[in-house]
């Protein structure tokens, strides 16, 4: 038998019953103790229907409990506890939901006090966009505890009893650990048909849609509907948005973080899921509001259509107390086997980048083999043996590569990785180390081991299971963790202030990421950021962008995600740096086409922040 | 509830279940459940019904409850608090599940049963149960005012006693959003006089479930039924007397809402070819619509709690 909701009024059941088609029998007759009859007298409620209490109101009346009362002096008894009895009216006082608008979880929940934002936005939800909102917060803003906190309150006041919340299959687990754990509200993971049965369900969208799990839901009702990562569905001519829109529903929330008003038609569609109308009809929205794909008009009238269903939370607000960040860089001199190995890689992806002209794919690949260099010889190695694989056996670069294989033979010590071990010893406490290359982890997690430090990884890859463990050793045993990748939501670190990049990804997103990881809500200390930077190099430049130009270390540039999407339109950064390093003719001009990237990227957030 | 509150609660749910209460202080108690308190808060269905089958002798369960709020719990460290959440999880899950004791970590009394270890706050799992429990076995009763001791009365008299129904009710008022509230009332059998104070009354009687010796009951001048409805009257009528403006507001909000559908589906309608695609727009605006109505008619709804047939001296 499930547990109930603590919020399940007595009288609902008798209400639901008229509109919902109820797979199972109602769990409160199931629960009820064999002998005594719990079961509502339906014929009765049938004779009886609602009445009007007002012209606008009707009134039900739920007189089961009397009913039993009727039975039971029939049949003389069995009577209840008196202490019981004054009990039930004692819980119901507790519990009782007194007023329209004070938010009642809030004193529900045990040992979690939400940011005063998160309680706002619930509030928004609830009394503004009554119940239907997309929630937009920035990453790391706690989107899922706003979730939470708007679930939990329409479950204390019985307006919500089944809900389904819709999220990639990786969020699955951490979303019923998060409700049941912050929220206390018993939440399950779909695995089997018959969890379906549950009030509360979490499952992936992928699930979801599938046969035969697909026809039950758009056979059931659910008082609300959560759905996570939502920017998923901002086409409508795929399934998944055929299937979400097909669900029945009372209340609803989109979850995304990706910043949707970029782009007009799927910020429309979005809205059309939640409340179709909002924004106009198809045509009246394009003659209003849009003037090219991503470019709108009436703005202010579109942002007060979009305010009144769409929250955005964003880092720069304001109120949001975050802790001081402070950078070093630490540049490093290559020893003259790895300056060798740099150079000869150098040369090679020049001479390559003439002869592959126009193919931007292998270009990229080139530029690739330049920032592994940097990293560590095991990364270019693998790279390099690829390479080769791809290449003709008769062409004459296979003797090309060999030459770059045997400089990196001769490489005895990575630089990098003695100045990490020095750094981590100095920090004494504990650090993140992230790079790009899984080669390069691999590395570093032999050669901290061979050191005598304990270290654990971390990659995109782990499944859920390993990677909650891995958090745990790092958490308890090691002093080092070694990334591969920042993302992977909502993962929490802020019992460490201390990142080290060991190599720097182009995306300034994707630094922040890293950040963002540890510089969020509820870290209490200072986080202290180290960039390793080899002299010489193309990080060199790299840093010079990030750091000197855009300045995105020490502080949180607001609304970078949508500052690099703009700039992105075109054409991706990764891709105008790679082309930049192999069009220059010298580390002059490298170094001012980088600067006008730069300048491009700070006009956008200045022209950003104008509107 | 604060936490003084939940914990005097749950000592007398114990105490009312005729769980044996092994000890306590403060802050805590360890209890030995009574059968009726286990079958309705260990989750053991297939159990109980082993045992209902074959007439074994029951083995209930035992728990060790704690009534520190996990807020002041927190206090001992960040850290600490930390894993004890970490370590609270498997606990929370499996109660969710249908099989509650997997999983679980039991900690061993020494040479006696095992332990369940529970925080007991208000909005915890565990005291919604109590509170679940005590609303399905708290729900009929019959009782009798103990006889005034000896006044005016002989020894041969006998008191005259007058029937009354009490009923409590819970009055919920929705929409979008919802409001509740409570009525404790009874009405005499004999006379049809409405006591809207009547649960506040009767806890203040000391009262028995067994007819007391010297006792006589008057005859009822009304039928259960009838006292019934009467009451359920009295409260509509007291509630038709309330102020309408939240529903007024929510039936604009309604109509706006589906106005907005209109103007939305309306024209793709009629512009949609005849037949399937025509149909298949109706249904959707159909759905949209409906789903409006579930989320904003403001309704009301009044129901019994639980009620009983009280017994106290007097004529009317």
């Amino acid at each position: 038998m499930p547990i109930q909701p603590a919020s399940q009024p007595s009288g609902t059941p008798a209400i639901q019953e008229d509109r919902l088609p109820q797979p199972a029998a109602e769990p409160d007759s199931a629960a009820s103790s064999g002998s005594r009859s719990e079961t509502p007298a339906a014929p009765d409620r049938a004779a009886q229907p609602a009445r009007k209490l007002h012209p606008l109101v009707d009134l039900h009346v739920d007189r089961s409990a009397f009913e039993e009362l009727e039975r039971r002096i029939e049949r003389n008894g069995p009577w209840d506890d008196w202490s019981l009895y004054q009990m039930a009216w004692e819980a119901e006082e507790a519990r009782r939901v007194a007023d329209f608008h004070e938010l009642q979880c809030l004193r529900l929940l045990p040992g979690f006090t939400p940011l005063p934002h998160q309680t706002e936005t619930a509030r928004r939800v609830l009394y503004e966009m009554r119940g239907r909102a997309i929630l937009a917060d920035e990453v790391g803003l706690g989107k899922t505890i706003e979730a939470g906190l708007v679930l939990k309150e329409y479950l204390v006041r019985g307006l919500v009893r089944r809900a389904l919340i819709l999220v990639p299959a990786s969020l699955v687990l951490q979303w019923v650990r998060e409700l049941n754990g912050k929220f206390g509200i018993p939440a399950v993971a779909h695995k089997k048909m018959y969890h379906w049965e549950h009030d509360i369900v979490v499952a992936s969208m992928d699930t979801a849609k599938r046969e035969p799990h697909r026809s039950f839901l758009h056979g059931s009702e659910y008082d609300m509907l959560i759905i996570d990562e939502a920017h998923k569905l901002k086409n409508k001519k795929t399934g998944n948005y055929q299937f979400v829109s097909d669900l029945r529903k009372k209340y609803c929330l989109l979850l995304t973080a990706t910043p949707v008003q970029n782009d007009l038609s799927e910020l429309y569609n979005l809205i059309t899921l939640l409340k179709p109308g909002q924004l106009g009809g198809e045509g009246e929205f394009a003659a209003n509001f849009v003037v090219g794909r991503r470019v709108a008009k009436n703005e202010d009238k579109l942002q007060e259509a979009l305010g009144q269903v769409m929250i955005r939370n964003r880092r720069s607000d304001g109120g949001l107390e975050f802790t001081k960040r402070t950078v070093t860089n630490v540049p490093l001199r290559l020893s003259p086997d790895e300056q060798a190995l740099y150079d000869g890689v150098t040369q090679y992806v020049r001479q390559h980048a003439q002869a592959e002209r126009g193919d931007l794919a292998s270009m990229l690949s080139l530029v690739t083999l330049q920032r592994e260099v940097c990293s560590s010889r095991d990364a270019v190695f693998l790279t390099l043996i690829n390479l080769s694989k791809k290449i003709p056996p008769d062409s004459p670069l296979h003797a090309r590569i060999w030459e770059l294989v045997e400089l990196i033979r001769s490489i005895q010590a990575n630089t990098k990785a003695e100045a990490t071990m020095k750094l981590v010893e100095n920090i004494g406490e504990k650090v993140i180390v992230f790079t790009e290359y899984r080669a390069t982890q691999e590395y570093l997690l032999r050669y901290f081991k061979e050191h005598g430090l304990s270290a654990v990884p971390y990659r995109g890859g782990m499944n859920r299971g390993k990677k909650d463990w891995m958090m745990d050793l790092f958490r308890r045993r090691a002093q080092v963790l070694v990334a591969t990748e920042a993302g992977g939501e909502g993962i929490n670190l802020q019992f460490c202030h201390h990142i080290v990049n060991f190599d720097l990804p182009w995306n300034p997103m994707r630094v922040e990421q890293r950040i963002g990881r540890v510089h969020r809500l509820g870290q209490t200390e200072d986080v202290r950021i180290f960039n390793l930077c080899t002299l010489g190099t193309i990080e060199e430049h790299i840093l010079h962008l990030l750091h000197e130009k855009i300045n995105m270390f020490e502080t949180v540039i607001g609304e970078l995600d949508e500052i690099v999407e703009r700039i992105e339109r075109e054409e991706s950064l990764e891709r105008r740096l790679a082309k930049m390093l192999l069009e220059s003719a010298d580390e002059r001009e490298l170094r001012s086409r980088i600067d006008g990237l730069g300048d491009a990227l700070l006009q956008t957030r200045n022209q950003r922040q104008r509107e | 509830m604060n936490a003084k509150q939940v914990q005097r609660f749950v000592i007398s749910y114990l105490e009312a279940t005729g769980s044996s209460i092994i000890e306590k202080s403060p802050t805590h108690v360890t209890v030995k459940l009574s059968p009726e308190a286990d079958r309705a808060l260990t989750n053991r269905p297939y159990y109980w019904s082993f045992v209902d089958r074959t007439g074994a002798e029951p083995e209930t369960m035992t728990f060790r409850w704690s009534f520190v709020h996990p807020s002041e719990a927190e206090l001992s460290g960040p850290e600490a608090a930390r894993d004890g959440q970490a370590g609270a999880q498997p606990q929370v899950q499996p109660q969710a599940g249908t099989q509650p004791a997997a999983g679980m970590p039991m900690p061993l009394l020494q040479n006696g049963p095992r332990v369940i270890r529970d925080d007991v706050y208000f909005g915890s799992r565990r005291l919604d149960q109590i509170f679940e429990s005590v609303r399905q076995f708290g729900r009929c009763v019959t009782m009798f005012e103990e006889p005034p001791k000896r006044t005016g009365v002989g020894p041969l008299g006998s008191v005259p006693y007058t029937a009354w129904l009490g009923v409590n009710f819970k009055v919920g008022y929705e929409c979008d959003m919802k409001r509740e509230e409570l009525y404790g009332w009874g009405i005499s059998l004999a006379t049809g006089v409405i006591d809207e104070a009547f649960l506040e009354r009767v806890r203040e009687r000391r009262l028995t479930p067994k007819l007391p010796p010297n006792v006589h009951l008057l005859p009822n001048g009304l039928s259960l039924r009838k006292a019934m409805a009467q009451l359920e009257h009295a409260l509509e009528r007291k509630l038709k007397a309330a102020d309408f403006q939240w529903a007024a507001e929510a039936e604009e909000r309604r109509l706006d809402e589906l106005a907005r559908l209109e103007a939305y589906y309306r024209p793709m309608i009629d512009q949609a070819e005849e037949g399937e695609p025509k149909e298949a727009l109706r249904a959707r605006l159909k759905q949209r619509s409906e789903e409006i109505d579930w989320q904003y008619r403001p309704r009301v709804t009044m129901s019994v709690m639980n009620c009983g047939l009280f017994h106290l001296p007097g004529i009317g």
